[in-house]
């Protein structure tokens, strides 16, 4: 069974139509992008994915459950099975490095406050921010925030992790940096990988299987590995967006 | 339930900050029997900044509106040779409206704002989304700790206030007005009486309230972007003073009926 699927769903704000017909899973130990051009709703459709924006129609299932369909606690419990690195690594401003990553432990967890804090400058050692666990995120640059980010994400051990475009705004060695990162934490965790990206190059490294939202009908025009969709997608706009070219 | 919304737009956002208001109390109450589920260090953080932080700015300004009611007051009073009534004048108008209104004024305008702009900053950074991801809830993370703190600190600072305001009036009386110290003193005390005091705290508190709702409730339905944050921080202060003002006058109202 896979471990996220998305079935025919449909995203609204009020009357205006975001995308419709969305479907796809995500099985274990992979990593699924989403794709698409600035304002396609990919953003967007994370959000409805992550339990923020319900959709208006079509389901969102976790091991078969349907989210939206499930009580506050059984959706609590869902939740605690998913880190998630937001666009702007949504670090909490009243707090440093170490108490970001010790959050989700003490919401999810029932291990005692050594061993909360032992696990989170784990993570924090994992993405090479363990010299910076009293900081303030205030204090620490860009792509720091994506790494601290990204140990908050992953402190509780989730099974799938979601990542907003984790490379946007980094330079192309922070970003392979974070690219193999992400499979590393992959392959030491097994844990899925949802990426929410326009970013060729850590696409085409990273993913195993892919979705490319349309911002014009409004639907997703293509599916499978972006590496493989280079030479496959016959729709103009994906190929144009794989190839960087002028539609 | 589905709650239909008026369709005009100030309609709109009174209940809408209705709702918001029971929202507040519902996650108050529902925190008290157990225990609250913010951080301590967050409430200290905030208590700090609108207590101490904020005591000058209060002081200062109540010596100043006390000084100008003895003024005003002793412009019309010394033509009757009743120069010295206007020791009940600021004692009564300090106790009873003054202090609580001038404070709350000054708590709208700084910590109502800074309640306004830090969360709406929250919201354009995606931390209150964060927050709500891990199951924690905005209301008892963000908002609780901030009513509670101007709950308890809105009464003590009236009473700063009031002291300050009384030595506004009491300066003038004594060093312009060539009133006796003693005498302008006696004056104030016959003049000041738990009904007037009582009022006035009772106003402090609910000022309070409504100024930290105002900036939480503006700060959390703000635009995610820079323009959203300053449009949150203004709507705060205006929707705090205009609030302010208009409780005070239903507060007369009230105090009137009753008698007090």
């Amino acid at each position: 069974m896979a471990l996220l699927s998305v079935q025919d769903l449909t995203m609204r704000f009020g009357d205006k139509l975001i995308q419709e017909d969305v479907s796809f899973e995500v099985e274990p130990g992979t990593i699924f992008a989403i794709m698409g051009g600035s304002g396609c709703g990919k953003s967007t459709l994370l959000k409805h994915l992550i339990g923020l924006l319900e959709p208006a129609h079509g389901q969102v299932l976790y091991d078969g459950k349907d989210y939206w369909q499930s009580k506050d606690e059984e959706r609590t419990k869902l939740r605690s099975g998913f880190g998630v690195l937001f666009q702007s690594a949504a670090l909490w401003s009243s707090m440093t490095v170490l108490e970001n990553v010790l959050m989700p432990l003490e919401q999810h967890t029932d291990l005692s406050e050594d061993e909360r804090i032992e696990r989170a400058r784990e993570a924090l050692s994992w993405v090479e921010m363990a010299d910076f666990a009293d900081y303030s995120p205030a204090d620490l640059s860009g792509g720091m925030k994506k790494r601290a980010g990204l140990a908050r994400a992953i402190a509780a051990q989730p099974r799938l992790l979601f990542l907003d475009e984790p490379s946007a705004g980094l330079d192309p060695i922070s970003s392979k940096r974070l690219d193999d990162l992400i499979l590393e934490i992959r392959d030491r965790t097994g844990a899925a990988v949802l990426v929410v990206s326009h970013e060729l190059p850590s696409l085409f490294a990273i993913a195993d299987d892919s979705i490319f939202l349309d911002a014009d009908s409004k639907k997703p025009i293509a599916h499978g590995k972006p590496s493989e969709l280079l030479d496959t997608a016959t729709h103009p706009t994906v190929h144009a967006f794989l190839h960087r070219e002028k539609l | 339930m589905t709650i239909r919304w008026p369709r005009t737009a100030p309609l709109q956002g009174t209940f809408r900050g209705i709702t918001f208001l029971g929202s507040v109390i519902l996650a108050i109450a529902h925190g008290m029997p157990n225990h609250w589920r913010f951080r301590s260090q967050d409430m200290a953080r905030v208590l700090a900044d609108c207590s101490a932080r904020a005591l000058l700015i209060v002081l200062v300004v109540n010596v100043l509106v006390g000084a100008i009611l003895a003024f005003v007051g002793a412009v019309q009073l010394v033509k009757f040779g009743a120069g010295i009534f206007v020791a009940d004048l600021v004692a009564i108008a300090v106790s009873r409206e003054m202090a609580a209104v001038i404070t709350a004024v000054v708590m709208a305008g700084r910590t109502g704002a800074a309640f306004a702009a830090e969360l709406a900053t929250m919201q354009a950074n995606e931390e209150v989304d964060a927050l709500e991801v891990l199951g924690l809830n905005a209301m008892d993370h963000l908002v609780v700790p901030r009513v509670l703190a101007l709950l308890l600190v809105m009464p003590l600072l009236y009473v700063f206030g009031c002291l300050a305001g009384l030595v506004g009036g009491f300066t003038v009386g004594a060093s312009m007005l060539s009133l006796a110290p003693a005498a302008y003193f006696d004056r104030s005390l016959d003049a000041l009486s738990f009904q007037h005091l009582g009022l006035g705290f009772s106003k402090a508190i609910a000022f309070g309230i409504l100024v930290a709702i105002a900036g939480c409730y503006h700060g959390l339905h703000a635009e995610r972007n820079a323009a959203g944050v300053g449009q949150a921080t203004t709507r705060a202060v205006v929707a705090g003073i205009v609030g302010v003002i208009a409780l005070d006058a239903v507060f007369s109202v009230c105090a009137n009926a009753l008698g007090i």
